[in-house]
């Protein structure tokens, strides 16, 4: 097996009795890359992470991390990764050090002036019990036991979940060493300005299906925004037809609201012919995006 | 000091073991304790042996000659107190040693770890062994010590002998609680069948000593296998000790494959 794919998985698919988990998921995770894996709650994200670790069976198709069988290499391919789970669960009667001490020990030995490195970045209170501490700083003892055996692969559920603006630009600038370093990270969110941000790839997950595969320029490139163009004066509705690249247009006084798929460029041309007060941009939701690669942009019954 | 799964668990479980070992512990020495009272009492002894057999089976044999020490002991001891208290620590031990740490979402948290399955499983049910043994160990000391203090006539060695008959039929019953958790994760499932299998199963050896129909399936019960060998009196009866602690065996040896196979929850 090619040495520089991490991830690979074929016809991936897990069904829970009759309900669908994933479905024919085929994912290819390169050394050294940032993916996002995308998709609303419930999707199947977690069900895939879930796989490759090997805490659920695919009832079809197959998953291979660093080229050995998820089940049955997953022994070897656990010591090379480290995981942090979506929904977190510690032990809640050890402090943060005993539980880091443990998890280390289970791992045969720890660099443990790395792991106090770590603690000072994230600002954690190692010595308290981790009854006591709050969400977010829960999730940074989670982040901490992924990272601190320095493994080759991260796959991070929701990692950024309850942690504050200022440890959540400290994770990024963490990603970025890593990825420097060329570990692999494998991420899954439902925020995409997060994966934006931080991803060199992205695979979007909806109901269970990965329904695309790719950069995250080209997934801009296509993405969908709600333009809301405010004139001075109002303005003529016959100027605004057939501009490339935008929809569902309504033009109401001196208001034109409409959505555009791709380069804005077109229509601020078009507009820059009038006197424009305001233009409000909202960023395209999750949902906008699955519409783009769903049914073709049209709307599902759901 | 955490350096493997066995410690851990058996960190974890420290305040309930205390307790139980505490229980156990004063049981043992309070009754005997009481023991002059009761061997004073003669006349004890003809009103117990009009009792119906149905009850006699109940309490064993001890109570034939009940102000004596061995029928003291074995009636006021080893006929329920103290297979009970065993039976409660291991069913709850049993239960929440993979189907506990399941519902509280770490399981999966551990598993994360370069541990195989097989090794959590084995790790966890050494756990089990090692406290039911210290937890007998304990009752079987204090008790040892009292009697020795009180010159009370029992055989300190039989008393041994049937403390481990106690927690080897614990064991059987802690055992099946273990491996329910590892067939299905859920911590009230594993209590449940255990209980009730423990329940029944002793119903049916104490009905089985009066009720004919019942009399040739008691070898089917873990109790029977306890009880009737009497070992206070005559001492360890190994076929009876190896067949409980065979089922003990055959539990554990099944819960590897069934945790390995399954899905985790959480």
């Amino acid at each position: 097996m090619n040495n520089d794919v991490v991830i690979n998985t074929a016809r991936l698919t897990k069904y829970y009795g009759k309900q669908l988990g994933i479905a024919e998921v085929d994912l290819t995770v390169n050394r050294g890359e940032v993916f996002g894996y995308l998709g609303p709650n419930g999707a199947g994200k977690t069900t895939t992470i879930r796989t490759l670790l090997d805490f659920i069976r695919p009832t079809g198709g197959s998953a291979a991390i660093f080229g050995l069988d998820a089940r049955q290499g997953s022994v070897a391919i656990h010591r090379r990764v480290g995981y942090l789970n979506g929904e977190l669960s510690l032990y809640d009667d050890m402090t943060g050090e005993q539980l880091l001490r443990y998890l280390g020990n289970l791992r045969g030995g720890l660099d443990w002036q790395y792991v106090k490195e770590l603690a000072a970045r994230f600002q954690c209170d190692l010595p308290r019990r981790i009854q006591g501490l709050s969400l977010g700083n829960k999730q940074k003892l989670g982040l901490l036991q992924a990272f601190m055996h320095k493994p080759e692969l991260l796959i991070l559920d929701e990692p950024t979940n309850g942690l504050d603006p200022l440890m959540q630009h400290e994770f990024y600038d963490l990603l970025a060493e890593t990825k420097k370093e060329g570990r692999t990270i494998f991420l899954s969110s439902h925020i995409l300005p997060e994966v934006e941000k931080v991803c060199d790839r992205v695979g979007i997950i909806r109901q269970g299906k990965l329904i695309t595969v790719e950069t995250i320029e080209s997934l801009k490139s296509h993405s969908i925004r709600q333009l809301e163009i405010h004139f001075a004066a109002p303005v003529p509705a016959n100027k605004f037809t057939n501009i490339p690249g935008v929809r569902d247009i309504v033009i109401r006084d001196n208001l034109l609201t409409c959505t555009v798929v791709g380069s804005l460029d077109a229509l601020v041309k078009t507009a820059a012919r009038f006197e424009v007060a305001n233009i409000i941009s909202h960023e395209p939701s999750l949902e906008d995006i699955f519409m783009t690669y769903y049914n073709g942009g049209k709307n599902d019954a759901e | 000091m955490l350096n493997n799964i066995f410690l851990k668990t058996l960190r974890d479980q420290r305040r309930s073991f205390l307790m139980w070992g505490g229980y156990l512990v004063a049981i043992g020495v309070l009754m005997a304790l009481f023991y002059p009272t009761i061997s004073s009492m003669t006349s004890f002894n003809q009103y117990l042996n009009q009792l119906p057999e149905g009850l006699k089976e109940m309490f064993g044999t001890g109570l034939v000659d009940y102000t004596s020490p061995v029928g003291y002991f074995s009636t006021e001891l080893f006929s329920l107190m103290v297979p009970l208290l065993l039976l409660v620590f291991g069913i709850g031990f049993g239960a929440n040693a993979i189907a506990g740490e399941e519902e509280k979402g770490t399981l999966g948290f551990l598993l994360t770890n370069p541990v195989p399955r097989w090794r959590v499983v084995a790790d966890k049910f050494a756990v089990l062994v090692v406290s039911m043994a210290l937890l007998g160990f304990f009752f079987w000391a204090g008790l040892a010590i009292t009697v020795s203090a009180m010159n009370i006539d029992v055989n300190l060695l039989k008393l041994a002998e049937a403390t481990l008959g106690a927690c080897a039929l614990a064991l059987v019953f802690a055992a099946v609680a273990f491996l329910t958790g590892c067939v299905k994760g859920s911590k009230g499932v594993s209590m449940g069948v255990a209980s009730g299998l423990a329940v029944l199963t002793y119903l049916l050896n104490t009905l089985g000593g009066v009720v004919t129909g019942l009399k040739n399936y008691r070898f089917i019960s873990p109790f029977y296998h306890y009880m009737e060998p009497d070992t206070l009196k005559n001492g360890l009866s190994p076929v009876h000790v190896l067949i409980l602690l065979g089922l003990v065996i055959v539990f554990f040896a099944f819960s590897i494959p069934a945790f390995i196979r399954r899905d985790i929850a959480r």
